[in-house]
């Protein structure tokens, strides 16, 4: 017990290690620093990849650890983007204005900029006035400050409610999409401030380096999500790691009895839910600038139950699992819907990848779960001669924890 | 002199013969030919009376021919003929009827009575038709009338009121006459009246009526108008001192206000050397700059003076601002505005029974969709992310049945049992294959049966393409039970209706009737104890399943009906079933048929109450239901005893 926190857990290095490694490697072969061998939208692709790990960690951690089946995390993932977003459209879009006012023969004030600014956003949405929710878009460090703010009330409000009321299981998972799909419909109407279905677009244009290459800006977000990606696993791993951890996973194992301990469970509950909807937020704001667009498709519930795929393929219950998952289905599945692999010619019908991909993984989603609910993960286990006991035979009774055949007769 | 000679004329041809109608008309036209080549309105409307009481078949031609300028005068003989059109001439009728021959435009000379004078031959041509013999075309005229009101039509239409003997024609014309006396009567008395007896009726076009007499125009003056006021504005609270300023700019009352805009080039058109005004340009970032800057350009006369606000608030301060009625008459306003009120109030009724019916109808659905869920949920402890996949899988049976069976009753009714066949056996092949392997992982069930619900959902698209595909329902479910102009619900939305109430016997039968509903309950409420006692849970998972599944393929048949088959479909209806599953509790059909309901007409009251956005009203009613679990965490009818202890 007295061991240090990394020796402890030495996938932590060894992750970081691997990390930092394929930063550089990504870094040498760019367009904007190197060799100039990887094209600049596969740098994107692996930035947002990056972003998508880390929303996984968030995930497996209140999934995989604390055995809360959330699908709204990628609401928190997309309500950060879209925070980071307002203040990237306001500012560009001021600059635009300003410019174009100088021309008229006065220099413009400051309602005269407003209103420029409002009719060139809201124009598409028949509006021209700036709602109130843009309030703090002219200031990058307050609306920094609203992009971790607003998902973690949310979070937690949300998670007070619902834990609360003692909703687990299936109930809040379908209550956490229930929010999910609330907030996305909200978000579809004209009316509600973020420009409906249209969303907020030219993200990837960053204020103030309009002469900057998108070869440069790339790779300073590529850096950017390495980073966050290495924090945020060291501080996840390292939440995990101590008497908390050991806590939170005895939830997900039995509640009740965590309960009957003394322990505060709806607190650590909470505290897991609005700590991963934190980390969540952050992989959005990062994500968001990367991909260019946001609207409110990304919020579907879909997305958040995409993201649970991931992690059971990548394997709940260990954070690496998570981020190989996550990277390596969403890069599998970027590869397939590219439509960039050839269709393959079955006699008088040919098979798009395109349109099979999602039977593909939809299969394989349940194949993993029946037969290696482990996910890939589980490989190192197999790796490092870490079995689960054979309990031998099966059970003798429907209920949880009834004895095995075996042990029975012992 | 002349008029008594008319009626005499009249009289004569009229007293002695009517049965022997035929040539009539002919003799009263050649007896008053002076009058009518060249009629006046004061004096024609005898010989037009003659003409409609003359009873000859020929009268109401040649009355409709006059009126259209198509009564013509040949020139060669004088003689009048009924013209038609016909290749580069006319033809020509005489007026008793017979054919008489074509004849060049220039032969002719057209009767052109005034406007007065078709409006007299107008009205008397609808009394004909309102006396007419044969109800249908009396039926017709009161239609035409109805369309197209005037104030011609009162006093034939009065007058034909007594002879009327059909009681439901009759009835009609006493309603058109209220509707046509409120408006046209020049007895303020009589239009009063007539809208007191139309009382609350809420047909449209008694609104449409009734509206035009309560219209306002908003007006701003210095003194009280002479006209029907109907109420004093006070600006700042009836509307916007803005608005209030508008009106009197539109009045010419005050002079327009100085917009930005207005400024901003005034200002550019007066840089002089880099300044404006004494101002220089580049200190103009700011309104009170500008302000400075045009105050010194007026003071300079470059510009025009414009409006100041002190100014402003002194023109509104000085003047009043009215709605006047644009009809004159009070009394006949008052009593419309109390009518549309009285009318208001049972619309309102009205429409709450509408939307009783259109709650209820969507709670059909919604228990539909929902019940198949709620029983495996109760039984087994599993949420089916399939669920909606099912459903949009018996929607497709009903489409490709359509394809084989031309005939929509008797597809329908192979599409039913055949959506449930085939969405029961998927039902029972995903429980055997997949979720028996996954028995007390939960939450893993519900993320396997998700990668079953996205696969699926591409196959569909992948087979069925995306466009939506339809599924027509027979011709007797089409149209609308109405039963008036407000409160109406189409007949397919009943049949999901009954289609529900079936499937709701039909689920209460068999649970509390039959072993399978026995052994059923009892797996839901305590699966070890079951066991014990000789029930195979896995055979009653299994059956449960794949009942749950099948009853989704008909509700997707039937949802299928009203809305386009798409491979989305299911998946628009499956986020609904959850909330009705955890509003209403599990494993309890009246549980389900509680949270449908409750979803239902909640959905119908937050849609009614912000009309314009249905999107709004979905993230409220989730709201609602976030706020709902915490009060029932359970559901409304909880499980009691063990099984609700997880």
């Amino acid at each position: 017990m007295t061991r240090s926190f990394l020796a402890r857990t030495p996938s932590v290095l060894i992750f970081l290690a691997a990390l930092a490694v394929f930063t550089l490697a990504i870094t040498l072969l760019s367009e904007g620093f190197g060799a100039g061998l990887i094209s600049t939208s596969f740098v994107k692709t692996l930035g947002k990849t990056l972003c998508l790990c880390l929303v996984a960690l968030a995930m497996d951690l209140v999934w995989g650890y604390a055995g809360i089946l959330s699908l709204g995390h990628m609401a928190f993932f997309a309500l950060g983007g879209y925070m980071i977003g307002m203040w990237l459209m306001y500012a560009r879009t001021e600059e635009i204005v300003v410019t174009a006012l100088a021309q008229g023969g006065l220099p413009a004030t400051p309602e005269e900029v407003q209103q420029g600014i409002a009719t060139q956003i809201f124009g598409v949405v028949g509006s021209s006035e700036l709602p109130a929710i843009w309030t703090f878009a002219h200031s990058l460090p307050l609306q920094l400050t609203l992009a971790l703010s607003v998902p973690g009330l949310l979070a937690l409000v949300f998670g007070w409610l619902a834990f609360r009321a003692r909703v687990t299981g299936v109930y809040l998972s379908i209550l956490t999409q229930a929010m999910t799909l609330a907030l996305a419909l909200y978000l579809f109407q004209n009316d509600s401030g973020l420009r409906g279905n249209n969303g907020l677009s030219g993200l990837q244009n960053l204020p103030g380096l309009t002469d900057t290459s998108q070869d440069l800006v790339s790779v300073w977000f590529f850096w950017a999500s390495a980073l966050a990606l290495g924090l945020g696993y060291l501080a996840l791993a390292w939440v995990v790691s101590g008497k908390f951890g050991s806590v939170i996973r005895a939830i997900r194992d039995d509640e009740a009895r965590v309960r009957f301990l003394g322990y505060p469970v709806e607190a650590y509950k909470l505290f897991v839910f609005t700590l991963t909807a934190l980390v969540a937020t952050l992989a959005g704001v990062l994500y968001y600038p990367q991909a260019g667009i946001i609207n409110p498709a990304e919020l579907a519930p879909i997305a958040s139950i995409y993201l649970a795929v991931w992690v059971a393929i990548g394997g709940r219950g260990r954070l690496y699992g998570a981020v190989i998952g996550a990277g390596f289905v969403s890069l599998l599945s970027s590869l397939f819907t590219s439509g960039r692999l050839p269709d393959i010619p079955l006699g008088p019908v040919s098979i798009a990848w395109v349109d099979w991909w999602l039977v593909i993984l939809g299969f394989s989603f349940v194949a993993v779960t029946l037969l290696a609910p482990k996910g890939i993960g589980g490989l190192f286990d197999r790796f490092l001669h870490i079995g689960t006991p054979d309990r031998k035979g099966a059970p003798l009774g429907p209920d949880d924890g009834s004895l095995q055949e075996q042990e029975a007769q012992e | 002199m002349r008029l008594t000679a008319l009626l005499a004329a009249a009289l004569f041809w009229l007293a002695p013969v009517p049965a022997l109608a035929e040539g009539e008309a002919a003799a009263i036209v050649a007896a008053n030919r002076d009058q009518i080549e060249k009629p006046s309105r004061q004096s024609i409307g005898q010989v037009v009376t003659a003409l409609a009481a003359s009873g000859d078949p020929m009268a109401d031609d040649i009355l409709a021919a006059w009126a259209e300028k198509r009564l013509v005068v040949r020139k060669a003989d004088q003689a009048l003929f009924l013209a038609t059109p016909e290749g580069d001439g006319f033809a020509l009728t005489a007026l008793d009827g017979t054919p008489a021959g074509t004849a060049a435009k220039a032969e002719l000379t057209a009767l052109k009575p005034n406007a007065g004078v078709r409006s007299v031959i107008s009205s008397a041509l609808v009394q004909f038709t309102l006396s007419d013999p044969d109800p249908a075309k009396r039926r017709a005229a009161l239609d035409s009338i109805a369309r197209d009101t005037s104030p011609e039509t009162l006093a034939p239409l009065r007058a034909s009121i007594p002879t009327e003997d059909d009681p439901g024609l009759r009835a009609q014309k006493e309603r058109l006459e209220r509707i046509l006396a409120l408006r046209f009567d020049p007895d303020s008395a009589a239009r009063v009246a007539a809208i007191r007896a139309l009382g609350t009726d809420t047909a449209l076009d008694t609104r449409a009526a009734l509206n035009p007499l309560v219209a306002t125009t908003r007006i701003a003056a210095l003194k009280a108008p002479g006209g029907n006021v109907a109420r004093v504005l006070v600006p700042g609270r009836d509307l916007t001192e803005a608005e209030a300023y508008d009106l009197l700019v539109a009045a010419n009352l005050a002079p327009a206000r100085l917009t930005a805009e207005d400024q901003r080039a005034a200002l550019v058109a007066n840089i002089v050397e880099g300044k404006v005004g004494g101002v220089p340009v580049a200190d103009l970032n700011t309104e009170a700059a500008r302000d400075r800057a045009y105050t010194a350009l007026e003071a300079s006369g470059a510009v025009p003076v414009a409006a100041t606000d002190d100014e402003a608030a002194k023109v509104l301060a000085a003047h009043r601002f009215y709605d006047v009625f644009t009809e004159p008459d009070p009394a006949v306003t008052t009593a419309a505005t109390d009518a549309l009120a009285k009318i208001d109030r049972k619309v309102a009724a009205m429409q709450a029974v509408d939307l009783g019916l259109d709650a209820l109808s969507l709670a059909a659905i919604y228990f539909l969709a929902a019940i198949g869920l709620a029983i495996t949920f109760g039984v087994m402890g599993v949420i089916n992310m399939a669920h909606g996949e099912f459903i949009t899988i018996g929607a497709y049976t009903g489409y490709v049945v359509q394809l084989f069976v031309p005939d929509y009753t008797l597809s329908l009714l192979v599409a039913l049992p055949l959506a449930f066949a085939v969405t029961f056996a998927a039902g029972v092949a995903m429980e055997r294959l997949v979720i028996s392997h996954l028995y007390r992982r939960p939450l893993e069930t519900l993320l396997a049966t998700f990668g079953i619900s996205i696969a699926l959902q591409q196959i569909l698209k992948n087979v069925f393409g995306t466009q939506a595909r339809p599924l027509t329902a027979p011709a007797w479910l089409d149209g609308a039970l109405t039963f008036n102009d407000v409160v109406s619900i189409s007949y397919i939305r009943i049949a999901i209706f009954l289609l529900a109430l079936l499937f709701l016997l039909f689920f209460l039968w068999l649970m509390k009737r039959t072993r399978l509903g026995l052994e059923a309950r009892a797996v839901t409420q305590n699966p070890a104890m079951a066991a014990s006692m000789g029930i195979n849970p896995d055979r009653i998972a299994m059956l449960t399943f794949g009942l749950g599944s099948g009853i989704a393929g008909i509700a997707g048949v039937a949802i299928g009906l009203y809305a386009k088959v798409t491979s989305e479909m299911g998946a628009d209806y499956i986020v609904q079933s959850f909330m009705t599953v955890v509003v209403g509790g599990v494993g309890n059909v009246w549980g389900t048929l509680a949270g449908a309901t409750m979803i239902g007409s909640l959905q119908k009251l937050i849609e009614f109450l912000n009309p314009s956005n249905t999107l709004a009203a979905q993230t409220y009613m989730i709201l609602f239901i976030i706020l709902f679990i915490q009060f029932r965490p359970r559901g409304i009818i909880a499980l009691r005893g063990r099984a609700a202890g997880d």
